[in-house]
């Protein structure tokens, strides 16, 4: 178990490498001088050759690429042009307002999916089994911001049920308060992975409850709670890959949700990076969304060997 | 082992073909819901190729004195914008580059994919391994922020942002493709094309690719709506095509800040969109229904 | 006397809405400390015979008939008591050992889980010490290692023994396996094929094997009865089905399958397909594919007939060499 750990560790490095890497050439690949990316257009020479001779651009590339690895790695991915903060500090704030809004996204994910598939494969009700059907399919296709629009014309403009956007800092914050500002904001960007995982949920339910062994365990007279709760221990790896890959999808792409509703994730933060040409903003915000995708699907990974057993074998 | 046995554990012994008869024999439908979404997707087609011929007004030039004119006004079914334009025309002019930004990076992305599908499949394990090591760092960005991230660095333009879409297409196929491949790898047929001394050209192209063909060309096919959504994203964010174009997703982002004042007009584009990618994953999944059918009867 | 561990008369089974007739009127009779094979190809109704007497159907499959397992009537039980009955009076070994055991549950707490269910055992120790006991008993020389196991780790064969052990924990009455050697390699056949044959006479139970392997019955079989389109066209003692057959379709299966010590070129295969169970022919099922076909066999449903002490055939031309015998 140990061992298979340690090789799962092992084997994130190499892709963080070659994260850092593709990070690398998409910055280098933005037009213009990257130093007048890196401090602003108000800087003066000196401050400019000053930070040319920091950062190595006199040097090869492959150098280049070594020193901003270093500096990354000690926490410094230089200054918010637009903010003259780190750029670091500015994105992991805005993380910790996505991680909100995605973990929230994430639960009405989980249980709505499941409860779909459920119904899909359990119920013996057809019309049951049509509408999840048809449910899983409408959720799966709905582009975030036609359903975050909807939803504010829907409920906000036209019910006033809740409000359109902000996350209810302005009115003092609290759990509450930003529970009743995320109504919105976490349903519109749960219903794609809602409706991804209610489908292969449904698939995964149904390959176990038609195996041989559950007919084999009633064949010896295993009371139905039982033979229920052996479905359910089986289908838990499954259901844990798929929802591992959309927390992945939700930490990193909720920036359409976040935009329309004003909320202060790391989506928008790239975004605004973007187009303030804020490049230690771009970068650091792209490398702490990778990052953070590479580490759930570790935990993934971990927390599916525990529950099968079939998958420790290397 | 008895005669019998050994036939029914036995690899297909050729390469398995697209046919559409189940193994009772009878052809199996596609599903009315997928019928309904196909045919409305065609009409989408067809809009944008006649287009200069369908749209009642210019796209581009409008008449302030009528903005933001609410559903069904007199000659504006859907309304109009903020500058005055007529939004069915914009949205039939935007057909075109909304539905080719869809598309176009599919076929590319899928085309790439699969060839690295092919490689990384047939090779050796070490060769699978780098390829799909490499693909897992590409996997290691959520798909969203590596499409803005990739058009950003190469800046606007539909064909910048048709080809950052392209781009994040490819590991997807590419993964498919490369499970497929592993699937038929052992069979029989591939065994008689190795062993009779074929290229790796041959075996690929005139062996591998038609037998891992159809799963692959499946799940593209489910792409195509995610790429138009995705499309239409980046149309929103600014990073396709600028204004005064029509694109749909532009269209989503200028008419949001109508929210409030004309709600309804400026939901129109958005909804289009959801309706264009319902009926994509209607397709897709009446094809794949059809497509298991096959492969089920096979086995 | 030797007490009859089952006993079936006129099993119909019908699947779905349109009530399609898998099984179409099967009786038998199982003495204990016997075996019957229930021979045929697939499709023709066997498996699902065995299914239904385990009563392992949902609730869109029919069955009648009369079923009596010992005094038991098993088609008058409810659910709550066919909980208690299957996995203790009456067992099932099934086709597929990779498929048959939960793949998340080590082997030692699937075998507790039979064992407290049927109240053989409570305490930990009771039932470890039980769960070795049956492990050796079906030949596994290092138990305290399979019981740690999970299923994916261990050998068909081995998969196999655990769930012969799981069925015969509770000493059943009777032992129903379906295809249980199909999916393992020969030698391991004939090491699973010894162990029934010592179960069934250590238990006195009856063993019921359906099986589409020739090889097999004549190995095991006490009784023979063979299944087409969903009848039973021939049964009786092993020796004399196999070596003695009346039916013409018991003849041209024994000529189409392959044995050990046949001469070379003598395989007959048989022409056509049997039918699917939607269109089965009017009159003798086997008529389409029968080399001494009449007229008759293609109006009449064949009557049963007796041709030797305890063996019948479903065909006309046994009443004729009856007659000819007489």
């Amino acid at each position: 178990m140990v061992k298979f750990l340690a090789q799962r560790l092992l084997l994130v490095i190499p892709t963080l490498l070659g994260v850092a890497v593709i990070v690398f050439v998409i910055i280098r690949l933005i037009p213009g001088d990257p130093i007048a990316s890196l401090v602003g257009p108000n800087s003066t020479a000196e401050a400019r050759d000053e930070l040319r001779e920091r950062l190595g651009l006199n040097e090869s590339i492959p150098v280049q690429f070594g020193i901003w690895l270093w500096n990354l790695v000690q926490g410094d991915a230089g200054n918010s042009i637009a903010r003259q903060e780190p750029a670091f500090d500015l994105v992991l704030r805005a993380f910790s307002q996505t991680a909100v809004l995605s973990g929230a996204a994430a639960i009405i994910a989980l249980v709505g999916g499941l409860a779909l598939a459920s119904m899909r494969v359990l119920s013996n009700n057809v019309f049951l089994q049509r509408a999840s059907s048809f449910v899983s399919t409408f959720a799966m296709s709905a582009p975030q911001y036609s359903v975050a629009l909807i939803f504010i014309v829907l409920f906000s403009v036209g019910l006033g049920w809740f409000p359109s956007g902000g996350t209810g800092s302005a009115m003092g914050g609290g759990f509450g308060t930003t529970l009743y500002y995320l109504v919105l904001p976490a349903t519109a960007a749960a219903l794609v992975p809602l409706g991804i995982i209610a489908r292969m949920a449904s698939s995964a339910l149904r390959d176990v409850v038609t195996a041989g062994w559950v007919e084999q365990l009633h064949a010896r007279g295993i009371p139905n709670w039982k033979v229920r709760l052996h479905i359910l221990h089986n289908t838990v790896p499954s259901v844990l890959a798929i929802s591992g890959l959309q927390v992945g999808y939700l930490l990193g792409g909720v920036v359409f949700i976040e935009i329309i509703f004003s909320w202060p994730g790391l989506g928008q933060a790239v975004y605004q990076a973007i187009t303030q040409r804020d490049l230690p903003v771009i970068q650091a915000g792209i490398l702490v969304a990778a990052l953070a995708f590479v580490l759930v699907n570790l935990v993934v990974d971990v927390l599916q060997g525990l529950v099968d057993p079939r998958l420790r074998r290397a | 082992m008895t005669i019998k046995e050994s036939a029914m554990t036995a690899p297909p012994l050729i390469a398995p073909r697209l046919s559409s008869k189940k193994f009772t024999g009878r052809r199996r439908r596609l599903s009315t819901s997928a019928k309904v979404a196909g045919g409305f997707l065609l009409l989408m087609v067809l809009v944008a190729l006649i287009a200069p011929v369908l749209s009642p007004y210019d796209p581009i030039v409008g008449d302030a004195t009528q903005r933001l004119l609410p559903l069904l006004s007199d000659g504006h079914v859907l309304g109009t914008d903020g500058q005055g334009r007529d939004v069915l025309s914009r949205l039939i002019w935007g057909a075109r580059p909304s539905l080719l930004a869809g598309i176009i990076p599919v076929i590319i992305g899928g085309g790439v994919g699969t060839v690295l599908g092919l490689v990384a499949g047939l090779g050796s394990a070490r060769v699978n391994s780098v390829v799909m090591r490499i693909l897992d760092v590409f996997y290691a960005f959520p798909a969203v922020m590596l499409a803005i991230a990739i058009s950003a660095a190469l800046g606007p333009g539909i064909s910048n942002a048709i080809l950052a879409l392209s781009l994040v297409n490819i590991p997807p196929v590419a993964r498919v493709a490369e499970t497929e491949v592993l699937r038929i790898k052992d069979a029989a047929f591939m065994e008689t094309a190795r062993l009779s001394g074929a290229s790796w050209f041959s075996i690929a192209f005139r062996q591998a690719l038609p037998a891992a063909g159809p799963g692959i060309l499946v799940f593209c096919t489910g792409l195509i709506g995610l790429s138009i959504v995705y499309a239409a994203g980046l149309g929103f964010l600014g990073l396709g095509l600028t204004p005064p174009t029509a694109e749909w997703g532009l269209m989503v982002n200028e008419l949001r800040q109508y929210t409030f004042s004309a709600p309804i007009v400026a939901l129109v584009p958005a909804v289009l969109i959801l309706i264009v990618s319902i009926a994509c994953n209607a397709l897709g999944d009446g094809l794949r229904d059809r497509m298991d059918v096959r492969m089920e009867a096979r086995a | 006397m030797t007490r009859t561990a089952l006993s079936v008369k006129n099993l119909r089974v019908a699947f779905g809405k349109r009530k399609t007739q898998i099984v179409r009127g099967v009786s038998f009779d199982i003495a204990a400390g016997t075996t019957m094979v229930l021979l045929g190809e697939s499709g023709s109704g066997k498996s699902v015979t065995a299914k239904a007497i385990m009563r392992l159907h949902d609730s869109t499959t029919s069955v009648s008939g009369d079923i009596h397992l010992g005094d038991l009537d098993l088609l008058a039980q409810k659910s709550g008591e066919l909980g208690k009955i299957r996995g203790s009076k009456l067992a099932m070994i099934p086709q597929d050992p990779a498929a048959s055991l939960d793949p998340l549950s080590r082997i030692g707490s699937q075998l507790a889980e039979t064992i407290r269910r049927h109240g053989l055992a409570k305490k930990r120790a009771d039932v470890t010490a039980i769960s070795v006991a049956q492990l050796e008993a079906v030949g596994i020389t290092d138990p305290t290692r399979v019981l740690r196991a999970f299923p994916h780790q261990l050998s068909g064969g081995m998969q196999q023994r655990i769930l012969i052990a799981l069925a015969v924990m509770s000493k059943p009455g009777l032992l129903i396996a379906d295809e249980p050697t199909t999916a393992l390699d020969v030698t391991v056949q004939a090491q699973v094929l010894a162990l029934f044959k010592e179960l069934v006479s250590t238990l006195d139970a009856g063993l019921l094997l359906v099986t589409h392997d020739v090889g097999v019955a004549r190995e095991i079989a006490d009784t023979v009865g063979v299944m087409y389109a969903g009848r039973m066209v021939e049964y009786g003692p092993a020796d004399e089905v196999l070596n003695n057959p009346s039916h013409p379709y018991t003849k041209a299966l024994l000529n189409s399958l392959p044995e050990v010590g046949m001469p070379r070129g003598s395989l007959v295969p048989i022409a056509g397909q049997p039918p699917a169970a939607t269109s089965i022919p009017s009159g003798c099922a086997f008529a389409p594919r029968c080399a001494f076909a009449t007229e008759v066999c293609t109006t009449d449903v064949p009557p049963t007939v007796t041709v030797g002490p305890g063996h019948t055939s479903a065909c006309v031309l046994a009443l004729e060499t009856i007659e000819v015998a007489a």
